[in-house]
């Protein structure tokens, strides 16, 4: 008994150290296991895309089981009622049979479209903190131009997703989609003829969609993704400048176990947001838009949110029309500029991006240490404005919801629109600027004069003053030598650990504290007269 | 607390000999990762072994866990359970989803944060140190290595001296690239105008020129009267398959214009050179928008304004639709109509103008 | 008005071959028996008001309700519409001829008297009882005719899957999908037709009210008009969305909002917690 225990306990060493002799793998494997990830809740932005992705390719591959690729004609005749009886094509049935005659299919539907949604939302918000802590610098390039490209990867994963239950409202889609490459100037016609075997709407546009949608898009995104996440473990995290932390080394957690613990508990926070929006929030209710017809349309047809600022720009564009009398006359539509133009500038300026920066700033250097968005007033200055640039485009593609809501004429909104494109995106450029610089300014002079303490006294002569803590010990004229490192500086009293330590325990205290705390609006009174105002001197950083 | 905290004061220490049985797993640990370029330099437990913060902590951590068994337990009961067949939301199953969805989320949040839970506040605490080696000498000196080796292998295939047999080798490969794609692209292309396709619709007059109905969606032909004043409807071509998206480009709109609408309505076409366009107080116009291909159906009785409500273009019906607000450039076509001898809506011609979104080659 | 026979060709026959046919022939009795009411209604109110129109132009003898309408009328939109409700240039249409329904529609739903001159009269509780509604639709109606609302339940054994083909070809470009209402050129709208009842939708469609198209008996004939008020009333006014809250029903709009609001939000604080050094 007692030696065979021994043998067991020993067996997994031995087993390693077999596979060890074989491999040669325990190097790279404590490599792996020795990697240090800076903490920041800013650096968890992309995981988020990274986990929906996840949940996207769970949830698709048990929609795959019940979804039926074909624009043939059938009669549904399933569970839905308001329905029964209705032609519609075979995509459209099965998307109705999943949703309504499959046992949990209709949660597994709508979560699939809400991590959609997740993940085109946390690329976007992953690539503002990339772009306004400039994260994208040497030697980063290659990656941001790769995050870009997944944006618009994703972007068309969306749209052939969006149009496989070939509803009233994706039809629409669709036919607005065949309008944007039939506007292409000599080869828009065979462009459109070619996707769509013939003319609109055809009867192969969903097969070929629905093979794009789960595997051309897709391999193409686990290969993008591949690539970013092993160019993030190749190139090292980059980190806030801090105590300790230079542009040669990081400064964190190993990987495991708690880093790879933490990243295990979010991915599950991440896959239970979804599911509750999926079970809570009704998305895409295809019964009501029933099946596609060339001549039914909604009020407030819209695309999903990443979509909406293209249609938005086709709302605000101006009815120009270039026509070319040559022959028999030839002519550019205005659906060509906002819905094949802009893209493909939008994709040259964000890709290109870095290059600009660093050839303007004449930078070659490498830079693993992140910048404030305050440092860089510029940078977050264009930030800020492509935002706004979005941001119009983006409400405009609702303006019709906008105006019937908040009963403004719809007329006024493209207008508004139309105005604001060019006036919004100079205005946030200025105001973020501005910003910017009053920010920079409070830090420095909080480093020269020390935090406000919120303690006002009476000098002799009547007038009141604030009594500022210096952070540093202070030189003949008041003034401390406190360098700006780049990193946040102290502005309150409690981050200077003039607060007591925090009780531990939810209802009650769990320990007793050590010491009871004391409160910086009550210092001890003490009776000499000639005391120095309260102050550590230690230089903090 | 047990606080292993050290500095990297110490240049370059001695690596270790991890055999020394003196030696702690964690000092194995620390020279383990030193070895990779790693600096322990903070370790600090966040909870002593056995006290009462621990033991509150780990009974979180278990609630957290019992809770995900619960409610991953709860979801199979309705999941099974549950009336889950559609009856309208009658006998509680448009509740189906729903508790589904807050059962699987509190089952994976609770999981979730289980886990973050024992990983954030059980673990030890840490600060480590890695290096980057960016600036690596040896790096600057394995690069020129890397350089001469492929300057040298050119140099041994000899192209530079030998420049006919790169010449013909890219001649030679270039089809083959071709090659591959030519069966894609001439799989996929499709001529635009073939059977004349983009320029006609159903309402082409059938061989012998027999002139196509105007027909209801459900396939019954129009009369004058079925259609009252201030009223539209949305017509076909009364042929096979007109009312599907096989003639997506068909759909019509018959307008019943009021008597001074007419008018003015008439007067336009006549500008136009439309003049037999209209039948009475009727006109038709095409569906689809001439700007993105949307049903422009939103049509307003007494502006006479068509809508489109995808991207707001408007169009003034008696203004032979010309737009006058949005992104459209074109009028909607205007289909000729008359009344059979039966008293049924035709086509007199089909459309004379190109129905549908702009392209490069619309005359 | 279309014979049966008619009926049969096309996708609505097919459709109607689906349904049982216990309640298919008990419908096409009912839908008999409606347009018998109707076309009766129809025939004796324009009787009513032409035969004595003719004769006696000036002064025609209104029954005891439209007398009361009247006096209601002369209190409360003869302002606007003028003496015998000739209109007023500038202010308000004439409403010789545009029947009961309108009247209905307008005044029940509080559209009519409007508050102020505005693009388009909007929704709000209505001024006059349903009696006195009914008053000032009899005044109107023996002025100059026009359609009625039949009596008796409009939605009666309709078919929800024909109601709602028809709802999408004819309504939901400006009512939207969900009938939640939508946009309409310069400051007008289509309004949410949650609100309205049976015989307020049965009104809005006969008469086509401020930019409504009409759709007539002729058009969409009683029986179709009940399968569209069934289906808005059963399919798409009932809260009984299936998969959960519907965000208002205004589409991807919302769904994107809710995505930042509710998604990213909770899940950035997710990061704060986790990132957190406590």
């Amino acid at each position: 008994m007692k030696r065979r225990k021994l043998d067991m306990a020993s067996v997994p060493g031995k087993a390693a150290v077999g596979v060890d002799e074989r491999f040669q793998v325990s190097t790279p494997l404590r490599k792996l296991l020795n990697k240090v990830f800076p903490d920041h809740w800013s650096f968890l932005l992309g995981e988020i895309a990274l986990f929906s992705f996840v949940v996207l390719l769970l949830t698709g591959v048990f929609l795959t089981f019940f979804y039926e690729p074909a624009m043939t004609e059938v009669v549904y005749n399933g569970s839905y009622a308001p329905l029964r009886g209705t032609p519609m094509s075979a995509a459209y049935a099965s998307s109705l049979d999943i949703s309504f005659d499959v046992r949990g299919g209709l949660i597994m539907r709508q979560m699939h479209h809400w991590s959609a949604l997740l993940f085109m939302a946390a690329i976007v918000v992953h690539m503002l903190r990339v772009f306004f802590t400039g994260a994208f610098r040497k030697p980063r390039e290659t990656n941001w131009i790769i995050g870009s490209l997944l944006f618009w990867v994703g972007f068309l994963a969306g749209f052939t997703g969006y149009s496989l239950p070939d509803d009233g409202l994706s039809g629409t889609g669709l036919r607005i989609a065949s309008a944007i490459m039939l506007s292409i100037p000599v080869i828009g016609s065979w462009v459109t003829s070619s996707v769509f075997g013939g003319e609109f709407p055809g009867e192969i546009i969903i097969s070929r969609f629905f093979i794009a949608h789960v595997l051309l898009v897709p391999g193409l995104l686990v290969a993008l993704i591949s690539a970013h996440l092993g160019l993030v473990f190749k190139q090292k995290h980059t980190q806030w400048p801090g105590p300790g932390r230079t542009n040669d080394n990081v400064v964190g957690e190993r990987m495991f176990p708690r880093y790879a613990l933490k990243q295990g508990g979010f991915f599950m926070v991440v896959f239970g947001v979804i599911a509750l929006m999926g079970g809570l929030f009704q998305i895409n209710p295809i019964w009501y838009f029933g099946p596609y017809e060339a001549w039914v349309v909604s009020a407030a047809s819209q695309p999903d949110w990443y979509v909406m600022f293209l249609d938005g720009s086709t709302r605000l564009m101006p009815a120009w029309e270039i026509n070319i009398p040559i022959g028999d006359g030839y002519v550019i539509p205005p659906l060509f500029w906002p819905t094949v133009v802009l893209p493909g500038i939008l994709v040259g300026l964000s890709t290109l991006y870095p290059f600009v920066e660093a050839r303007r700033l004449k930078d070659t250097r490498s830079h693993n240490l992140l910048q404030r968005p305050r440092d860089v007033p510029e940078r977050t200055a264009i930030g800020a404005m492509a935002v706004s640039f979005y941001l119009v485009l983006t409400l405009s593609g609702a303006n019709d919801v906008i105006a019937d809501k908040f009963q403004i004429s719809l007329n006024a909104m493209t207008w508004a629109g139309r105005i604001g494109l060019l006036l919004v995106p100079p205005i946030a450029y200025y105001l973020t600027y501005r910003i910017c610089l009053g920010l920079q300014q409070h830090d420095r002079e909080v480093l020269a004069h020390g935090v406000e303490t919120g303690i006002i006294r009476r000098l002799p002569d009547g007038r009141f003053e604030e009594i500022h803590q210096p952070l540093t010990a202070v030189g003949e004229d008041g003034h401390g030598e406190l360098g700006y490192v780049g990193w946040v500086v102290p502005k309150k009293m409690n981050r200077l650990g003039a607060l007591g330590p925090a009780i531990r325990g939810f209802f009650y205290p769990i320990e007793k504290p050590a010491e009871a705390p004391v409160s910086p609006g009550h210092p001890p009174v003490e009776p000499r007269q000639e005391r120095e105002e309260i102050g550590s001197g230690e230089p903090r950083r | 607390m047990s606080t292993k905290t050290e500095h990297q004061a110490q240049p370059g220490p001695e690596p270790l000999d991890v055999h020394d049985p003196r030696l702690s797993r964690f000092d194995i640990v620390r020279e383990g990762a030193r070895r990779d370029d790693i600096e322990i330099v903070h370790y600090e437990e966040q909870v002593a072994p056995g006290s009462k913060a621990e033991r509150r902590l780990t009974r979180t951590v278990a609630l957290f866990f019992l809770l995900t068994g619960l409610a991953a337990t709860a979801f199979l009961v309705i999941y099974i359970w549950w009336p889950w067949k559609y009856d309208a939301g009658s006998g509680g199953d448009n509740l189906y989803t729903p508790l589904l969805g807050v059962t699987l989320g509190v089952a994976l949040l609770a999981v979730g944060f289980g886990i973050l839970t024992w990983g954030k506040k059980l673990l030890p605490k840490e600060v480590s140190i890695q290096d980057r080696h960016e600036n690596d000498p040896t790096s600057a000196e394995s690069r020129k290595i890397t350089g001469e080796t492929m300057l040298f292998l050119a140099d041994e295939m000899g192209v530079k001296r030998r420049p006919l047999l790169g010449i013909s080798l890219l001649a030679g490969l270039a089809p083959v690239g071709a090659v591959a794609a030519a069966p894609l692209v001439g799989g996929l292309i499709s001529d635009p105008h073939k059977n004349n396709q983009m320029f006609t619709t159903g309402f082409a007059p059938a061989e012998g020129g027999q002139k196509i109905r105007l027909v209801r969606e459900d396939g019954r032909p129009i009369r004058p009267a079925d259609i009252s004043v201030g009223g539209q409807l949305t017509v076909f071509p009364g042929i096979e398959h007109g009312v599907s998206n096989k003639h997506a480009d068909s759909p019509t709109l018959l307008i019943h214009l009021r008597e001074s609408d007419a008018v003015t309505s008439r007067e336009a076409n006549q500008r136009v050179g439309h003049a037999n366009y209209m039948w009475g107080n009727y006109v038709a116009f095409s569906k689809i928008c001439t700007h993105a291909g949307c049903p422009a159906s939103l049509y307003e009785q007494q502006t006479n304004r068509l809508l489109c409500p995808c991207h707001q273009s408007q169009f003034l019906i008696t203004d032979n639709a010309k737009p006058i607000f949005g992104p459209a450039s074109r009028r909607l076509p205007q289909l000729p109509i008359e009344v059979d001898a039966e008293g049924f809506f035709v086509a007199s011609s089909d459309y004379t103008e190109t129905v549908g979104p702009d392209f490069w080659e619309r005359p | 008005m279309t014979s049966d026979n008619d009926r049969r060709r096309g996708l609505l026959a097919r459709l109607r071959g689906q349904r049982s046919a216990a309640r298919s022939r008990g419908r096409r009795r009912l839908g008999a028996a409606v347009r018998l009411i109707a076309a009766l209604t129809l025939a004796g109110g324009a009787y009513t008001v032409f035969a004595p129109g003719v004769q006696a132009q000036e002064n025609p003898p209104l029954t005891g309700a439209a007398a009361e309408g009247k006096a209601l009328f002369d209190v409360s939109c003869v302002s606007c519409h003028g003496r015998n409700a000739q209109g007023v240039e500038g202010r308000g249409p004439s409403l010789v001829g545009v029947g009961a329904a309108s009247v209905e529609f307008q005044v029940s739903t509080g559209r009519m008297p409007m508050a102020r001159q505005e693009v388009q009269a909007q929704r709000k509780p209505p001024v006059f009882t349903d009696e006195q509604t009914r008053q000032l639709a009899q005044f109107v109606q023996e002025l100059g005719g026009g359609p009625q609302i039949p009596h008796g339940n409009l939605a009666e054994g309709a078919n929800l899957a024909t109601g709602g083909e028809l709802f999408r070809v004819n309504c939901s470009q400006c009512h939207a999908f969900g009938g939640g209402g939508g946009a309409l050129s310069s400051g007008k709208f289509a309004p949410s037709l949650n609100p309205a009842s049976d015989r307020q939708i049965y009104a809005a469609m006969l008469s086509g009210p401020q930019n409504m198209p009409v759709f007539g008996d002729n058009q969409i004939t009683p029986e179709q008009k009940a399968d569209i008020i069934a289906y808005i009333q059963d399919t798409l006014k009932t809260n009984q969305d299936q998969g959960g809250f519907n965000l208002g029903r205004y589409g991807p709009s919302t769904e994107g909002l809710a995505i930042f609001l509710v998604g990213i939000v909770a899940l950035v604080f997710a990061c704060l917690w986790i990132a957190g050094k406590s």
